[in-house]
């Protein structure tokens, strides 16, 4: 009799052994809540891969090669506790790819507009650009404007004050960040994403759209996440 | 009271009593009170009589209450007589009952022992029974789990517990194992038996579950469950296969509606606008369609990943490859008769081959992303044939510029002018290839595109040139051809990959060079009266008439002094200075080389010419020297 017992026990151990191994059931799938699709523009060899590299990277990648068409990157950030993962489509700057990129914007809830501090021609074609992206996107479309190769200060070309007031008139966010050293390049990307998650909040963007840009996964106890999702939509408006 | 008076002592004694008398307080002695009270009920008067009878008369009472006694005794004693009676019948009870116990217990003696013995089987069996439990309790399924495995009704949803239970069957499975060391084989085995079929139902209703699941999947809600699902099925490659499949067919069907919306509906509100707006601008139009497309798959590709996330016992790559694969199938029939309704209807070469450009760029990207499937097969027929359709175009446009503009049959250019330029539709093809080739190209496989456009325009023009130039006379032919190889050769050099056409033009070229150099030659000979004189110096004779070298001696002089104006005047006609140049330089060698023979003959002292000097008087160094310098 005392032998069974022994088997019993042992055999209680092994089964704990098993049920701590168990993975835990109640995890949500999703690492993230939203996808925002974002779209970076801008002249060629203006360092966009580059600010894209050093975004989900975090390196500096030099010699980088033109980029054919587009390319991809993702990253998940985080804003208001939320888990937001970035779709980011890099399009080749040059002239012959143009037919094939504009074909890009279309559902981007973000765009980067990015020219190079150290030549002026990558800031007279801005204008261009806007023209396409606001032809192109939604009109809730956040559009940032980044002076990329601030690092370069010797050779600039376009001073900040004159981007800063072009970016003003035309209703843009605007930062000059340096894909070289990493300066303000997360904020850029940031910067807008919470533009974009303040829109969603405050309803200028539908999220139940399929070319929104933006799409939705609710994280499991989906229910009562909502309440909280709510009141923090009153925190951002105040800001 | 006289005795008082008589003894002191005496006295003195009967004053004591007299005073204990006095002092003794009749009214507070209670029995003096009740002798006194009970004597005054038959002693009424105080008299003589009454007082000498009342010692009889106390004694005859005495006797009357003796007697009350007696009698209240006497019942007493009967009482306690008959009490003493039953006492003794209760005895005799007793006893006859103790025997009788005595009797009993020896018969019961057997009984108890016996209740004994069972009692202590039955705490033994109680034992048992806890351990039976336990064993069952480690071994079965409990009925709550046995209902949470198979489900309360046919389609009950599958629980979080689900997956509890089915880890403890395949524990149980496992543990019997050990049973089975433990000697204990039947039930291990058993138990093995009934867990193996607990995990095969289970598995086939999680299956069915899966399946509906995801065949209802609309909006991609891949849920937890799913996810430890598909990581249980993986062990049923079979049933894990039906699921993928299912899925992929769900998604493929969602994926096929939001292409279509995308081009019909577009965003909502229509922003952003319906790819089909743009259905007037080919490049757009398609352009859209794919980066549409390219955008979606790694939505889909990630949900797949999500779906497999805790399959890690094999590698489903292959799986995933094909399932995004068949998911991206659906688009291939509205993408190719959208892609095909636009090459059929364009006919605009250039578009045609950005068209062209684009599907291959896409073909080339999407083999990145989704291997295999019939989209790569799609993408790969719908550039081929977009390649047929703007070679074909190219092809007639040149047919239609080589087609003699008075309707006949057969590829003919207008006829070679008097000046021997290349006609006009020679410089319209170029300006047609250069348009093309000038189309910016986004991929890898552009020589092989560039070289089969040359062909397609290069090939029909040179034959053409060459038979609008087949009945003109020699010099005149190799000078037209000439000029329009040479207009060719110029227009391509400027392009890539153009080395090996450059240098068939070129081929063409010299061999037409050679032809006028010879021309020129002749020509030159005839002029100079140098025929004769060139005879004789092939036929070895020795003497040559000194007459002749006079008469070419005198021509010799005259084209020294003026050489262009023995050249032919088509080769003035020659575009390329070059070529010119070339033509005349060659020609004039020929002359200094058979002027070297003449003044060798003649200032060889064998052949016995007198004053050599004065015949020619101009050394071939120096002859060499006037013609090549111009």
């Amino acid at each position: 009799m005392s032998k069974v017992r022994s088997v019993v026990n042992k055999l209680h151990e092994r089964i704990d052994y098993f049920i701590e191994k168990c993975p835990n059931m109640t995890a949500a799938p999703y690492n993230y809540n939203y996808i925002f699709k974002y779209i970076i523009i801008g002249d060629m060899g203006v360092g966009k891969s580059c600010l894209l590299h050093q975004f989900t990277e975090k390196k500096f990648m030099a010699n980088c090669p033109h980029t054919i068409g587009v390319e991809f990157g993702t990253r998940i950030i985080e804003v208001d506790d939320k888990k937001i993962k970035l779709q980011i489509w890099d399009t080749a700057g040059q002239e012959r790819f143009r037919a094939v990129t504009r074909s890009y914007y279309r559902g981007a809830a973000g765009a980067l507009m990015v020219y190079d501090i150290t030549r002026r021609s990558t800031y007279n074609h801005l204008s261009s650009w806007l023209t396409d992206t606001r032809n192109l996107t939604n009109p809730s479309t956040v559009i940032f404007l980044i002076g990329n190769k601030s690092d370069l200060e010797s050779t600039r070309e376009v001073t900040y004050e004159e981007a800063k007031e072009f970016a003003d008139e035309n209703g843009l966010m605007f930062l000059e960040a340096s894909a070289m050293t990493g300066q303000n390049v997360e904020e850029a990307f940031l910067e807008t994403a919470r533009k974009i998650y303040q829109n969603i909040q405050e309803g200028r963007l539908d999220l139940n759209a399929s070319e929104s840009g933006v799409q939705h996964r609710p994280s499991q106890p989906s229910r009562t996440s909502l309440s909280s999702e709510a009141t923090g939509a009153k925190d951002q408006c105040s800001c | 009271m006289s005795s008082t008076q008589e003894k002191p002592e005496e006295l003195d004694r009967i004053q004591k009593r007299v005073n204990k008398i006095l002092e003794a307080r009749l009214e507070s002695d209670k029995d003096t009170l009740d002798a006194l009270s009970g004597l005054s009920t038959f002693f009424t008067e105080n008299t003589l009589q009454n007082r000498r009878n009342l010692r009889s008369q106390i004694e005859h009472r005495s006797v009357g209450i003796n007697e009350n006694f007696l009698k209240a005794f006497r019942q007493v004693k009967l009482s306690l007589d008959a009490v003493c009676e039953d006492l003794d019948t209760m005895a005799t009870s007793v006893e006859t009952m103790k025997s009788d116990l005595e009797t009993s217990k020896a018969l019961t003696k057997d009984l108890i022992k016996q209740t004994n013995t069972m009692q202590r089987e039955r705490d033994r069996l109680e034992v048992h029974k806890q351990i039976a439990q336990a064993f069952l309790a480690r071994f079965q399924l409990s009925g709550a789990e046995h209902q949470l495995l198979y489900g309360a009704a046919k389609d009950a949803p599958i629980v979080a517990d689900f997956f509890r239970v089915l880890d403890r069957v395949q524990s149980i499975h496992a543990d019997c194992r050990l049973l089975m060391q433990c000697g204990y084989q039947t039930a291990a085995i058993d138990i093995m038996e009934e867990m193996t079929l607990h995990q095969e139902g289970a598995l086939e209703r999680l299956y069915r579950w899966t399946q509906n699941h995801c065949r209802s999947l609309e909006n991609n809600e891949i849920g937890p469950l799913i996810v430890e699902a598909m990581s249980r099925l993986q062990d049923r490659p079979v049933l894990f296969k039906y699921v993928i499949d299912e899925y992929a067919i769900a998604r493929r069907a969602v994926l096929v509606r939001q292409f279509i919306e995308a081009l019909t509906e577009g965003g909502p509100g229509g922003n952003p606008k319906p790819i089909e707006l743009h259905a007037h601008d080919p490049k757009r139009y398609i352009g859209d369609m794919f980066a549409w497309l390219h955008q979606s798959i790694p939505t889909e590709k990630e949900n797949l990943s999500l779906l497999f996330k805790k399959c890690d016992k094999q590698d489903i790559s292959d799986q995933l490859q094909n399932a995004l694969g068949y998911i991206a199938d659906g688009v291939c029939h509205p993408l190719k008769v959208r892609v095909e309704t636009i090459l059929q209807a364009e006919k605009d070469t250039i578009v045609l081959f950005t068209i062209s450009n684009l599907l291959r760029f896409y073909q080339q990207i999407m083999r990145q992303v989704v291997q295999g499937g019939s989209l790569e097969e799609c993408l790969v027929e719908l550039q081929k044939s977009s390649e047929q359709i703007y070679l074909g175009a190219l092809a007639a446009q040149v047919r239609s510029v080589l087609q003699r503009p008075s309707g006949g049959s057969g590829l003919a250019l207008e006829p070679p002018q008097r000046d021997l330029v290349p006609p006009p539709s020679v410089a319209r093809l170029l300006n047609m290839l250069k348009e093309i080739l000038s189309v910016a190209t986004m991929v890898d496989g552009r020589q092989a595109d560039i070289t089969k456009i040359v062909s397609c325009v290069i090939d029909p023009l040179l034959q053409s040139v060459q038979e609008s130039a087949a009945h003109l006379p020699t010099v005149d032919m190799g000078v037209y051809l000439l000029n329009c190889l040479h207009h060719m050769q110029s227009s391509l050099a400027v392009y890539e990959y153009m080395d090996e056409r450059v240098e068939r033009l070129q081929a063409q070229s010299d061999a037409q060079l050679d032809t006028l150099t010879s021309e020129q030659a002749s020509s030159l000979v005839a002029n100079l009266n140098l025929g004769p004189i060139y005879a004789i110096l092939q036929s070895n004779q020795s003497k040559i008439e000194t007459n002749l070298l006079k008469i070419f001696m005198s021509k010799m002089d005259a084209f020294l002094e003026l050489p262009d104006v023995l050249l032919l005047p088509q080769v003035q006609l020659i575009m390329s200075s070059s070529h010119r140049a070339a033509v005349q330089k060659r020609s004039f060698n020929v002359i200094v080389a058979i002027y070297k023979q003449i003044y060798e003959r003649v200032h060889d002292p064998a052949n016995g010419f007198e004053q050599p000097e004065q015949l020619l008087h101009r050394t071939p160094e120096q002859v060499a020297h006037i013609l090549t310098s111009t």
